[in-house]
């Protein structure tokens, strides 16, 4: 029998046309949004002379670091065959678990949310504990097996809070305005992710001191004063996580916020011309509003995400419905591996417009090379790695951060510019 | 099948207030007697393993030597924390008013034997929680003989709650040291319902347990249990905020009127039954997420709470200090509530089932918390009771979680 009575009878034929210019117009300001926040103060149509790695790695190491990533890249590789293959069983076994609960179809909800989450996160366990030896096993990173498998245990509370939140609100909607709740389900996430991104810094400075306040760093601290008055970001807080043992930096936060975490191990280990590189680097971010453009690429991303949930479970009778949430958390992880790429990029052309900015600050090209040499030499990082792990990669290659510094060189007049 | 070794209580609850004041200098020889009799049963207790090994079953008059000193042991225990009050003899012969009565020898598993200290463990958790505790105030036997002191010297009596609460405790304690004598390798039962008999059913209480429980356990989310609850320890603390509020109009109110409004009733009641949900999850003595609504019937592990009913001003007035005992036994229970979350983790990850004893003393710790909760909330003017009551065995057979129907659910006293 036709659909044609049917879909006359409830208007959804009338409606097409007209659902299918919403979604028209709506791709067309995805785009722009896109075009928008792919924007870079780093100059068009630069081109990165090439860099031979054996000209700044031993070939020992170049040999050490590309073994040492061909293993992470491998065991990161199954890992997510697994994810996937988990979360299959789970969207089709999944809802057998809804009679361990006695709440409502939200609370049921939840609790599959949740459940996913920690069966995922078994089911990795194998896999983390790999790259935990062999991380141990290259001297990388020193944390014992039983503390990082209890960490990653109770660090699950954060994941499982957010996931039962982000289904609270999206099976609300979903039982409010049926197959359109993602439209107004990314809005809410945004706002969270905002938010999030907002308050951040206090979680991630919970272990810190302040840069001022640490041993021996008074020379870093001024230094740090003059790079943030440089960058347009004064007064902003620098902190020096003293837990962390790899060395790196990150900044985090917007308006009255925003700050700089150092771990002291970068502080110990790279002399003073390196640290300033980084904390241009990371004022780079600031000063650009990366935190905020990175919630805005989210917002990008999670809106289709949440389309193609709710494509997805439309078998399963929308996400209004319980039995349908492991699906939903499958089409989400599907999707998120699928745009990987795509984020990464994105990153990526953060990440290289914070050198850029860090170059212009410090017009020190040669101690950004040395910076970039030590990390990888210190992280036993493949400074040139295969094309498909850059791909994946958030930060750019160290070979292809080395080469931006030889093209700043180039655009400002040769070797030592400044 | 009843256990082989039973507690009889025939204790009257009479005191005689000078033996109680004295109570500790009194049983000072005792101690003496206990510990030189110790030593021989320290080489008794080996050798009866090493033949109970190799013979299969303890020999009798070994069996009896040692029955005699696990009973004149708990005696001892019974008078030091005014459990009992007759001054008790030295030779641990039966006609105690805390009593303990051994099964003859048994055949037993040479196995359980052989790893009989390793087994022991668990048991020995629950135990440093029922009597020895971190310190002697910190454990339920302590409490209640504390608090049990200042009650005899006033009223020369010991109220059956902490009397019963403290029998339980020893109960414990003579099943594990006949468990630990190679006397038995039956494992201490921690159902206080199994306990004692006679308990008293006490219908009438206005703050309830009723538990239609399976004991039935998912693994998986019994592995995850502490990070499951999160969402709900968030919702409780929020709503324990306007809780704690509210309370303080329910006082004003209760203070002038006598009666705290219905509404204000309803909503206090409804956060307590929805705490009682959450805490029964967390502690692993139900299997269900509860819902977050705190709704009555939705919940194998149910509080029942009973119409609002008029309180007496002065008893208002001075909540807070005549909550003070309670929440001290409240702190016991609840360190007891941890010990079973812990040992019933493991056990309902191995079997898929949470051990009934383990369960029902869970659930005597929940019903006290929330009758001291609704006491201090101004849910009920009713005082707790702290000692267990008596119930029908609920999960003796165990039948699939269905929602409660209140008029074929059995109510629980533990």
């Amino acid at each position: 029998m036709s659909d044609e009575p049917r879909r006359a009878r409830d208007g959804s034929g009338r409606r097409r046309p007209l659902v299918a210019v919403a979604l028209a117009a709506g791709a067309l300001l995805w785009a722009l949004a896109a075009r928008a926040l792919w924007q870079s103060t780093v100059p068009g149509g630069l081109r990165l002379p090439h860099a031979d790695p054996r000209a700044t790695f031993s070939a020992d190491f170049l040999g050490r670091s590309a073994s040492y990533e061909r293993f992470l890249a491998i065991d990161a590789l199954l890992g997510t065959i697994v994810l996937v293959a988990v979360l299959v069983i789970y969207a089709r076994r999944g809802q057998r678990l809804m009679k361990e609960s006695a709440a409502g179809p939200i609370g049921t909800g939840m609790l599959l949310g949740m459940l996913g989450l920690g069966i995922v996160w078994l089911a990795e366990l194998p896999f983390d504990l790999a790259a935990l030896w062999w991380e141990r096993r290259h001297d990388v990173v020193h944390v014992g097996y039983v503390k990082h498998v209890l960490d990653g245990f109770l660090g699950l509370s954060g994941p499982f809070v957010a996931i039962s939140f982000a289904l609270l609100i999206a099976m609300w909607l979903a039982r409010k305005l049926r197959s359109w709740w993602w439209v107004a389900a990314a809005p809410f996430f945004v706002a969270l992710a905002l938010l999030l991104s907002f308050v951040a810094p206090y979680l991630l400075t919970v272990d810190s001191e302040p840069l001022d306040k640490h041993s021996g760093s008074a020379q870093t601290a001024a230094d740090a004063r003059a790079l943030a008055r440089a960058e347009g970001v004064p007064d902003t807080p620098v902190y020096v996580d003293l837990v962390q043992d790899q060395p790196n930096a990150g900044a985090a936060g917007f308006g009255p916020t925003r700050r700089v975490i150092v771990r002291d191990s970068l502080l110990s280990g790279f002399d003073r011309r390196e640290v300033r590189v980084v904390l241009a680097h990371e004022f780079g971010h600031l000063r650009h509003r990366h935190t905020l453009k990175a919630v805005g690429w989210l917002a990008l991303f999670l809106l289709p995400a949440a389309g193609v949930v709710a494509l997805a479970t439309r078998r399963r009778g929308g996400l209004a419905r319980p039995e349908a949430v492991p699906v939903a958390l499958l089409a989400f992880v599907a999707f998120g591996i699928a745009t990987q790429p795509l984020l990464a990029a994105t990153t990526r052309r953060l990440e290289t417009e914070a050198d850029w900015t860090a170059l212009q600050t410090t017009r020190d090209p040669a101690g950004a090379r040395a910076l970039f040499r030590d990390l990888g030499t210190a992280t036993l990082t493949d400074p040139d790695p295969p094309a498909w792990r850059s791909l994946l990669g958030d930060h750019p290659t160290l070979m292809r951060r080395i080469e931006l510094t030889r093209a700043w060189e180039a655009r400002a007049g040769g070797p030592g510019a400044g | 099948m009843s256990h082989p070794v039973k507690l009889v209580v025939t204790d009257d609850l009479q005191r005689t207030r000078a033996s109680v004041f004295f109570r500790i200098v009194l049983a000072i020889p005792h101690f003496i007697w206990l510990t030189v009799w110790g030593i021989a049963v320290f080489f008794v207790v080996i050798a009866n393993g090493l033949i109970t090994l190799f013979k299969g079953r303890s020999p009798d008059a070994v069996h009896q030597f040692l029955s005699e000193y696990a009973r004149y042991y708990v005696h001892v225990q019974a008078y030091l924390y005014l459990i009992a009050d007759r001054y008790p003899g030295f030779s641990g012969h039966l006609g105690y008013p805390i009593d303990v009565r051994f099964a003859a020898s048994a055949p037993q598993n040479r196995w359980t034997v052989f790893f009989r200290l390793v087994l022991a463990i668990p048991a020995l958790v629950v135990i440093a929680v029922l009597v020895n505790g971190y310190n002697q105030a910190g454990s339920l036997l302590g409490t209640v003989a504390v608090l049990g002191w200042f009650s005899s010297l006033v009223c020369a009596r010991m109220p059956r709650g902490m009397r019963d609460a403290g029998a339980y405790a020893l109960s414990y304690q003579a099943q594990l040291l006949a468990y630990l004598f190679v006397l038995t390798d039956r494992y201490p039962n921690s159902d206080p319902l199994a306990a004692l008999d006679d308990l008293p059913a006490r219908d009438d209480d206005p703050i309830r347990l009723q538990v239609d429980d399976d004991l039935r356990r998912s693994r998986l989310t019994t592995f995850f249990r502490l990070l499951l609850a999160v969402p709900h320890l968030i919702w409780l603390t929020l709503w324990g905020i306007v809780a704690l509020l509210a309370a303080i109009v329910a006082w004003f109110a209760a203070l002038f009127t006598t009666q705290v409004p219905d509404g204000l009733h309803r909503f206090l009641a409804g956060y307590l039954r929805y705490q009682t949900h959450v805490t029964a999850y967390l502690f692993l003595i139900a299997n269900p997420f509860p819902g977050f609504s705190g709704e009555a019937g939705s919940y194998p592990v149910e509080l029942v709470v009973g119409p609002r009913e008029a309180h007496n001003r002065w008893s208002v007035f001075f909540r807070g200090l005549l909550a003070l005992p309670v929440l001290l036994i409240a702190g016991a229970y609840g360190t007891l509530l941890v010990a079973v979350a812990v040992l019933g983790w493991f056990a309902a990850l191995v079997r898929g089932e949470m051990p009934l004893g383990l369960r029902n003393a869970g659930a005597l710790a929940i019903r006290y918390s929330e009758q001291v909760n609704a006491y201090v909330l101004f849910v009920t003017p009713r005082y707790p009771y702290s000692g267990p009551t008596a119930a029908p065995q609920p999960s003796s057979e165990p039948t699939p979680f269905l929602p409660p129907d209140p008029s074929t659910a059995v109510t629980a006293g533990a």
